[in-house]
């Protein structure tokens, strides 16, 4: 799990001179380990999709190098490149299939070209249409298939050649929620399966949060953050990726909350509201009773959401503590110590995220 | 007598026709997959070669076929030793349709998805491969459309190439039809000619639609 297969260093990418000069990566770095699930999101124009397609250089950077199982794709031309990208697969939003070809055409494609013998091809394509299941359209063309359906024959055809490697370029994206969450299945199944390493794009915060192990958040083509998914979205440590949270995550406040909470400044008796976010098996524990019962403060809750990262609870609670000042510090201390980050939104420091 | 006139005249044109299409599509087609591939961002970008040959093609299709016919003889004495005759004809005829199926092989071609192209190169295919396997099997339905097209301007060309003593159903519409006052024979090539044509597109258009799984 350790062993790196994917190496990004230093890598720049600028698309046009002069004025109308786009600087889509400015020096990014990445180290994708062997197996893992790999989520790079972004808002569009973040450069996203430069970035996977630099990966098995159908752009190829200004500066920097891309390794990819000790290979040094960045210096590859010609034959080798080719060789080197029958190990890379690729899936595509719009799923990319040959329209003229059946499934089985599409799928037996990539084996064909590189050159595989006619009755190992069959084997293979047939092995694969069971994989997807889709071996009831085996002969049906592109155009009477649904778009969950192409994208699987885009997986299976990704696989046919044994990559290590699987590149998928927002390849939910043009599909429904329901869509998304079968074809999400079985790139999880394949990458269990097969130790498949898989970098995905995407803008869609569910995408990474139902399967991918790390993420990597870029904005402006700068990786502005990244880490193991649950880390970087329940405590996002840099203001750009906190800001994209911000964006994609429905943490906001509700503004009747919100100016409840203004307004409590005024009332005599003192009071704080507080919002709490809480990641991981903290989210399991009783606190506010704790809380409640260890120092006689009055809790009111104001706003819940709960959420789950790969199965790992995590999520935000606003509440009012009303009671003496010297308790009300003493239960936030309490809180913190149980690992639960706080944040005040009134009768104190002015919020922050 | 008519008759014989007629079908004599209907098979100078097919052969005309017919070599003049095979002809030029072999050197035709080519011309236009270099047009497409040459372009920026395509798969083998080269602005010099992709700029030399679109004026060498914007050139040949700016010549009315009448001009080219009688400038070109030389050329095609050369060529096949005659100027005149049907195969004599045939040479003006494929020279001037050479650029017209460059452009027609282009159209279809650039109307391919981008993606799909690239789908192919990231699975690792070979430049050839991309052409044959991809671009070409694509652009199959638009690539019938546009020969059926080619294939019609030459049967409205090849009526001229009586002019060079070529022969076919223009050329016999003009001598007897016109010249002689023959109405019954400007009738019948005017029936033939609308015949073939309508023919010709019916079948080219239900082939490019058979063919079409988009």
């Amino acid at each position: 799990m350790s062993q790196i297969m994917i190496e990004l260093a230093n890598v720049t990418k600028i698309f046009g001179q002069g004025e109308k000069r786009v600087v889509a990566l400015d020096n990014v770095s990445l180290k994708i380990k062997k197996g893992e699930i790999f989520g790079i999101i972004g808002l569009s124009g973040a450069g996203k999709s430069t970035l996977i397609r630099c990966i098995n250089k159908l752009e190829v950077p200004q500066a920097g190098t891309i390794t990819i199982a000790g290979q040094e794709i960045t210096r590859l031309k010609g034959k080798e490149l080719r060789k080197t990208r029958r190990k890379i697969g690729m899936i595509f939003q719009h799923f990319n299939l040959l329209s003229s070809r059946t499934v089985y055409g599409n799928i037996a494609f990539p084996l064909e070209i590189a050159g595989v013998k006619r009755s190992e091809i069959k084997e293979r394509v047939l092995s694969l249409i069971d994989l997807v299941g889709l071996s009831d359209k085996i002969s049906a063309y592109p155009a009477e298939l649904s778009g969950g359906q192409k994208q699987r024959v885009g997986i299976a055809r990704a696989l046919a050649s044994n990559p290590e490697v699987l590149l998928c370029d927002e390849a939910t994206s043009a599909l429904d929620p329901e869509t998304t969450k079968s074809i999400l299945g079985l790139l999880q199944d394949v990458n269990q399966r097969f130790n498949l390493t898989i970098v995905l794009i995407t803008h869609q915060m569910n995408v990474i949060k139902e399967i991918c192990d790390t993420v990597a958040v870029i904005e402006d083509g700068r990786i502005v953050e990244q880490g193991p998914v649950v880390e970087v979205f329940a405590r996002p440590r840099t203001p750009a990726a906190r800001r994209f949270m911000k964006s994609v995550l429905p943490t906001e406040i509700p503004a009747e909350i919100q100016e409840r909470a203004l307004r409590m400044d005024d009332r005599k008796q003192g009071g704080k509201t507080v919002r709490i976010s809480f990641v991981g098996d903290v989210a399991g524990e009783p606190v506010i009773s704790s809380l409640i019962q260890k120092f006689q403060v009055d809790v009111n809750i104001l706003y819940a959401n709960l959420d789950y990262i790969k199965n790992t609870p995590f999520g935000s609670l606003i509440i009012d503590l009303m009671g003496e000042n010297q308790k009300i510090e003493a239960a936030m201390e309490f809180l913190k110590d149980r690992g639960l980050e706080l944040e005040v939104l009134n009768g104190g420091v002015e919020p922050t995220a | 007598m008519v008759w014989n006139l007629l079908l004599r005249a209907l098979w100078e044109t097919l052969y005309m026709v017919g070599a003049s299409l095979v002809l030029s599509a072999l050197v035709g087609v080519p011309l236009g997959i270099v047009l497409v591939i040459t372009e920026p961002r395509h798969i083998k970008p080269a602005p010099l070669i992709h700029k030399v040959l679109s004026t060498i093609i914007n050139i040949g299709r700016s010549l009315p076929f009448i001009i080219l016919l009688v400038a070109i003889i030389p050329f095609t004495r050369w060529l096949v030793g005659t100027s005149i005759g049907t195969t004599g004809a045939i040479v003006p005829l494929t020279v001037s349709a050479i650029p017209f199926v460059a452009r027609v092989v282009e159209t279809a071609l650039l109307e391919i998805d981008r993606g799909v192209i690239e789908a192919a190169q990231a699975m690792g295919a070979s430049t050839s491969q991309i052409i044959t396997k991809v671009m070409i099997p694509e652009a199959v339905p638009g690539l019938i459309l546009g020969l059926t097209m080619v294939a019609v301007n030459l049967i409205g060309y090849s009526a001229m190439a009586g002019a060079v003593g070529g022969g076919g159903l223009g050329d016999l519409s003009i001598r007897y039809g016109y010249q002689r006052f023959r109405g019954d024979i400007m009738f019948f090539t005017v029936v033939i000619l609308v015949a073939i044509v309508q023919g010709l597109q019916s079948c080219g258009s239900w082939l490019a639609a058979r063919l079409n799984r988009r």
